[in-house]
């Protein structure tokens, strides 16, 4: 949308932090400089599925300058998990993946951390693998979790196992429309695992406190949850639980989902620490990460979809695999998104999914960047052009024939407020250059669209504080890893209150002392923080105008702050400084603190009764395909996106350019890979392919008017909808070039040149 | 861990005698790092980098002469290997990212004998020698004799790569080294193909053709008999098809994370093929009909 | 066995000890607090731990800290003058390339190389001194932005 009449909103305001960010100051996790700290580390399992027999650390206890040795009958007998609670804090019984937390030491020295993890002693009793998410379904695979319930919600008579998490969509009747179908097109595809691999590995830190406290370091994208979850893990009352968000070096949802993220990092961390009764510190080691810490879930998508001959959609039947790895995690959710995302977001008057998640003997699903929507996109906009062949309708042309408009609604979505997609759809085309471009042998272009679900989810707060120069400090639940914190947010309170951004100090995350926040996540930092923030900063203006009305003997609603001065509306010269109000409020309420929270209800209801805003996007690339090799190489890469409105640009085209950079990876070249004994074959950089700047285009991001969303000023997110459509838009760009559908990810050069030779080509 | 900085090659000979299987030596350290941080620690460490005049790159005897201490980067930035080993040249220009081609060292990836080391299929192609060096004499031995399997050397666990001689190419050859990777250089290859011909005379026919193949058995491999099949004979559509097939069928590639065997396979038949036409086109200013 | 090494870092001279297997990165953060160099891959593959050694760029954690005796290095804190920043840190600012900021140390050292190389690199002089270096956040296209401000700026 258009930057409207604001003086700090829609300008390029230079980040928060980055100055000491680019001159190397030490604001991450892993620089935090913690006197007498311990160094910690944690005994991963090195079978994929195994009994515990027994454990025995008494070696490792006695090596001189190791302080703690812990297992899981060391912590309460506790479990945690989101939708199925399937975890100990140690692994107690079992091993559930290569890489399951086993045993934990705190030493005086990283040394002696690694002698003493090499000395603690584990009995296991080797079950049955099973790795792959359509086996571990059937009767004949190992049980993973003995006692936890197939999910209520399971319809009648299905006959699985090792299910934690079960969704369905039930729109129209499809079957019966089927039935009507001119044409009906029948596919599956499969996709594999990624991990986020933030460049900042993960740390954990932890320190008993004089008073019975314990103070946790985290560089966590959820520091509430984190709180919660290690009071419960350790056995402390919850405010007896501080913690501290440190600078964050990237996240991506692999750091969002409380401690299941971080393989329960932080609680091992408190309980090495309240053993030892002394500070320790964890860092993690890329490689462990990659086999340990959560990830973007593999899955298989089977999507059917019956169309009349003049491109109208009438039904869809599908199902999802998702897979969720040894623990649950946030594999219900993710898996259950993907089900419905799969439905898609055209008008489709009959649609049935059903969608499993299932344990396998792998790392553990996370709520990685759209969790589930970049799968179930590469499957259905992939199946959208196979459509569009198979009907000899134009990719174009088949998507504007079926895209929702006002009133109407989506999978997830009753109604819609308004539609951007044809929007985006027209846009992409015409920058790509749809039809005017002359295609070289083996080049092509490719579409793919994309949605993501805003709106339920819960609420949050923020504090607006006023200093007595007019600065204001700011507290809000959302962490600073480069997203609204450093930008989006300073520039509202900026703005409501008449000041610079340099006046504003946006505090990190502290559980003492910040707003409640499930987490920064789901691409909600604007709208719940922003919301809050914009709120809070009126309220406190509000405060000093009826201050400052007597000052200048007039009503406040005639009052307005420029510049740091509040002056009478249309008489500039009748004014007083923002400073002098703020100073002298001391004498009358002690503090000007303005506060605001997103009302997550009071949104919902706004939604049910005008509909909806979503960010709907479309991307488009040119590719080339070597047909001797089966690389693909991306010459130009368009990202068309409404998120409403920009608060800042260069933020938001950042976010987009990153996210669909994130899933080109996955398109062609990234995945963790197992053998089917549950081992990670590539955990080390070497051979976990993320794209280098020699690999990409320059990805051009473009934001189109759109309409408003929920967020302040209408914003709408903006971080994870850039990674939902990368894939299947290269995937079609390869179509376009040679004919030949790829349905299994990666889009490799094998994978590719596999399916040309298959093809004939 | 037992760690040694000897100042000369006699000094770091008698280390490794001393020390045998205990010891590592390390170089640039690209790959021994690495060891280190994933694998247990050596018992000893012997740090060949501060032994004088082990970098040099220099003409000598109708080749060049180069040091094993000369980092990749000096291999790039040397006119020498520029101009009259355009194949090693190509080879190092492909080798990783800047930061690492400015740290590791020829002699680690030829002592590292990964089969998919990146100036291993040249130098096997370029016909260069060794200068194996233990502490009771020194002798040249050709690469193909060398290299004795992933990760062995006929070094063993005491002899020391001191020097690396290259002899100049036949006037008028053209070699390509050509990489098969996701992201080019930042990758270890899962092929690599080098090729390198003269042409006859009259520009008729290929001479003395030289293929090289790494990353597809057990060490860096000459491909003899598609080498017998070019050399002497016009490229045309056919021979090209045929030799690339017959390479694929000299090699012997393993599946592992980077790619299955199969499809290494291909690679090596199409990089192959299009070694071939690129020396072709080269060599006689025609494309292969 | 400590080993006892002298060098020079952003211009002061250090002399401490280190264990002789510890990689450069780890005696540059731990030991003399340079924590601007920023630990990740431990396989030299990300570039976030890039420092200038003698001149040239390169991985530190893929350096061994002993090869650092009697070497002259150049971290991302020793890359600023004073207070004003060198163009590549201002214009990593200026573009909305700084996003979380974790590889942003490991760019400015690998560009303030290539810019004390050329001052007018060309696209492949730019693709060859940051390819060594991931950015996680961005997609790159901020940070070509930011190298082509900077050039600019420089020129």
């Amino acid at each position: 949308m258009a930057k409207a009449e604001y003086t700090v909103l829609g300008t390029d305001m230079p980040r928060k932090g980055g100055v000491e960010r680019v001159v190397g100051k030490g604001v991450y996790g892993i620089d935090l400089n913690l006197p007498d700290a311990l160094s910690g580390g944690v005994l991963r399992s090195e079978h994929a599925h195994a009994k515990i027999v027994n454990i025995d650390t008494s070696e490792a206890k006695a090596i001189p300058g190791v302080r703690a040795v812990v297992t899981a009958a060391d912590a309460p007998d506790v479990r945690y998990g989101r939708s199925y609670i399937d975890r100990y804090i140690l692994a107690k019984d079992k091993v559930r993946y290569m890489g399951d937390p086993v045993a934990a030491v705190a030493a005086d020295s990283q040394a002696l951390v690694k002698e003493a993890l090499g000395k603690i002693k584990v009995t296991y009793e080797p079950l049955p693998v099973v790795v792959d998410p359509e086996e571990t379904m059937k009767e004949s695979a190992p049980t993973i979790h003995e006692d936890m319930p197939l999910p209520k919600n399971l319809p009648e008579g299905v006959q699985v196992k090792n299910v934690c998490g079960y969704a369905a969509v039930n729109i129209g009747d499809a079957e019966a429309a089927m039935a009507e179908a001119d044409v009906v097109v029948d596919e599956v595809y499969e996709t594999k695992m990624i991990h986020p691999q933030y460049l900042e590995p993960r740390i954990a830190a932890a320190r008993p406190e004089e008073d019975g406290r314990i103070t946790v370091w985290a560089n966590a994208q959820a520091p509430f949850p984190v709180r919660t979850e290690v009071a419960s893990l350790t056995g402390l009352p919850l405010n007896s639980v501080r913690v501290i968000s440190t600078g964050i070096g990237g996240g991506f949802g692999g750091k969002g989902s409380g401690v299941t993220s971080s393989a329960g990092l932080e609680p091992i961390c408190a309980l090495l620490a309240l053993t030892a009764k002394q500070p320790v510190m964890i860092v993690m080691d890329k490689a462990e990460e990659t086999i340990s810490t959560t990830i973007r879930s593999g899955c298989k998508i089977w999507i059917k979809t019956g169309a009349k001959k003049d491109g109208t959609l009438v039904a869809r039947q599908g199902k999802v695999v998702y897979d969720a790895g040894g623990y649950s995690g946030f594999g219900n959710q993710a898996g259950g998104r993907c089900t419905q995302m799969v439905g898609g977001w055209y008008r489709l008057p009959n649609i049935h999914m059903d969608g499993f998640t299932v344990y396998t003997n792998k790392q553990v699903c996370g709520p990685v960047r759209g969790p589930g929507g970049p799968q179930a996109t590469f499957a259905m906009e992939s199946h959208m052009d196979s459509l569009a062949a198979e009907l000899g309708m134009d990719p174009i042309e088949f998507r504007l024939k079926n895209v929702p408009e006002k009133g109407d609604g989506i999978v997830g979505v009753p109604k819609l407020r308004d539609s951007s997609l044809a929007e985006t759809l027209n846009t992409a085309k015409e920058k790509i250059g749809w039809g005017k471009v002359k295609l070289g042998k083996n080049q092509g272009i490719g579409f793919a669209t994309g949605a993501w679900i805003e709106g339920a989810g819960p609420g949050g707060g923020a504090v607006v504080k006023m200093n007595e120069d007019g600065s204001a400090t700011v507290h809000i639940g959302k962490v600073d890893y480069g997203t609204a914190a450093p930008f989006g947010i300073p520039m509202i309170v900026a703005e409501v209150l008449g000041i610079s951004t340099d006046d504003v100090t946006v505090l990190n995350v502290d559980t003492d002392a910040s707003p409640w926040d499930a987490g920064t996540v789901g691409s909600r930092s604007m709208l719940v923080s922003g919301n809050a923030v914009k709120l809070a900063a009126e309220d406190a203006r509000d405060q000093i105008l009826r201050m400052a009305a007597g000052q200048l003997e007039a009503s406040p609603e005639d009052l307005e702050i420029v510049d740091r001065q509040i002056q009478v509306k249309g008489a500039p010269s009748r004014s007083v400084s923002l400073a002098s109000v703020c100073n002298a409020g001391h004498n009358e309420i002690g503090d000007v603190i303005g506060r605001g929270y997103f009302d997550s209800k009071a949104s919902q209801a706004d939604e049910r009764e005008r509909g909806s805003s979503q960010p709907f996007t479309t991307h488009a690339a040119l590719v080339e395909v070597d047909a001797d090799t089966g690389n693909v190489k991306i010459l130009k890469y368009v990202a068309v996106h409404d998120v409403g409105f920009v608060v800042h640009p260069k933020a938001v085209e950042g976010q987009i350019e990153g996210a669909a950079a994130m899933s080109l990876g996955q398109a062609l070249c990234e995945q963790v890979v197992h053998d089917s004994d549950g081992r990670t074959l590539n955990p080390t950089f070497v051979d976990y392919l993320m794209p280098t700047i020699n690999m990409l285009p320059r990805i051009e991001a473009v934001t189109v008017s759109g309409y408003p969303g929920a967020g302040p000023y209408g914003t709408k997110g903006a971080g994870e909808i850039g990674s939902v459509p990368p894939m299947a838009c290269i995937a079609n760009a390869i179509y376009n070039a040679t004919g030949v559908r790829v349905r299994r990810l990666p889009l490799s050069p094998e994978n590719v040149l596999r399916a040309l030779r298959e093809a004939g080509k | 861990m037992d760690y040694f900085e000897p100042k000369t090659v006699s000094e770091a000979l008698s280390l490794l005698d001393q020390h045998g299987d205990q010891a590592e030596v390390i170089a640039g350290g690209t790959d021994v790092m690495v060891d280190i941080k994933y694998s247990d620690e050596p018992g000893c460490l012997v740090n060949i980098k501060r032994i004088p005049d082990l970098n040099a790159i220099r003409e000598s005897n109708g080749g060049v002469h180069i040091g094993p201490l000369a980092t990749i980067h000096e291999l790039e930035e040397s006119d020498l290997v520029r101009e009259r080993l355009p194949l090693l040249w190509q080879a190092a220009h492909q080798f990783a990212s800047l930061q690492i081609r400015n740290t590791a060292t020829i002699g680690g990836n030829i002592c590292r004998a990964s089969p998919s080391g990146e100036t291993l299929a040249p130098l096997l192609v370029l016909e260069a020698q060794a200068e194996v060096t233990f502490s009771d004499g020194a002798r040249t031995e050709p690469f193909g004799a060398f290299f004795q399997g992933p990760g062995q050397t006929s070094l063993g666990s005491r002899g020391l790569l001191t020097g690396i001689s290259v002899p100049f190419p036949a006037a008028g050859s053209h070699a390509v080294y050509l990489k098969h990777a996701v992201r080019g250089p930042m990758d270890i290859a899962m092929v690599g193909v080098a090729v390198m011909a003269t042409a006859n005379g009259d520009k008729t026919a290929l001479d003395d053709v030289r293929i090289g193949l790494g990353a597809v058995a057990p060490t860096p491999v000459r491909a003899p008999k598609t080498e017998a099949l070019v050399s002497g004979k016009a490229l045309d559509a056919a021979l090209v098809k045929e030799a690339g097939a017959s390479a694929a069928s000299e090699s012997s590639p393993i599946t592992d994370q980077r790619s299955s065997g199969e499809y290494r396979g291909w690679i090596v038949d199409a990089l192959t093929r299009r070694g071939l036409e690129q020396c072709w086109q080269a060599l006689t200013g025609k494309e292969v009909a | 066995m400590g080993l006892e090494i002298k060098l020079t870092v952003n211009g002061n001279t250090h002399t401490a000890e280190l264990e002789p297997s510890t990689a450069l990165v780890d005696f540059l953060r731990d030991t003399l607090g340079y924590k601007g160099v920023k630990l990740c891959c431990n396989t030299g593959e990300c570039g976030a731990c890039t420092i200038i050694m003698d001149g040239k760029p390169v991985n530190s954690c893929v350096v061994l800290g002993a090869d650092a005796a009697g070497a002259d290095l150049v971290t991302v804190e020793g890359i600023a003058d004073g207070d004003e920043l060198h163009p590549v840190q201002q214009a990593f600012i200026d573009t909305g390339a700084v996003q979380c900021g974790y590889c942003t140390p490991g760019f400015i050292v690998s560009l303030k190389a290539l810019l004390d190389r050329t001052k007018s690199p060309t696209a492949e002089d730019v693709e060859e001194a940051i390819s060594g270096n991931i950015c996680r956040c961005t997609g790159y296209t901020k940070i070509f932005d930011a190298v082509d401000l900077a050039a600019k700026r420089m020129s």
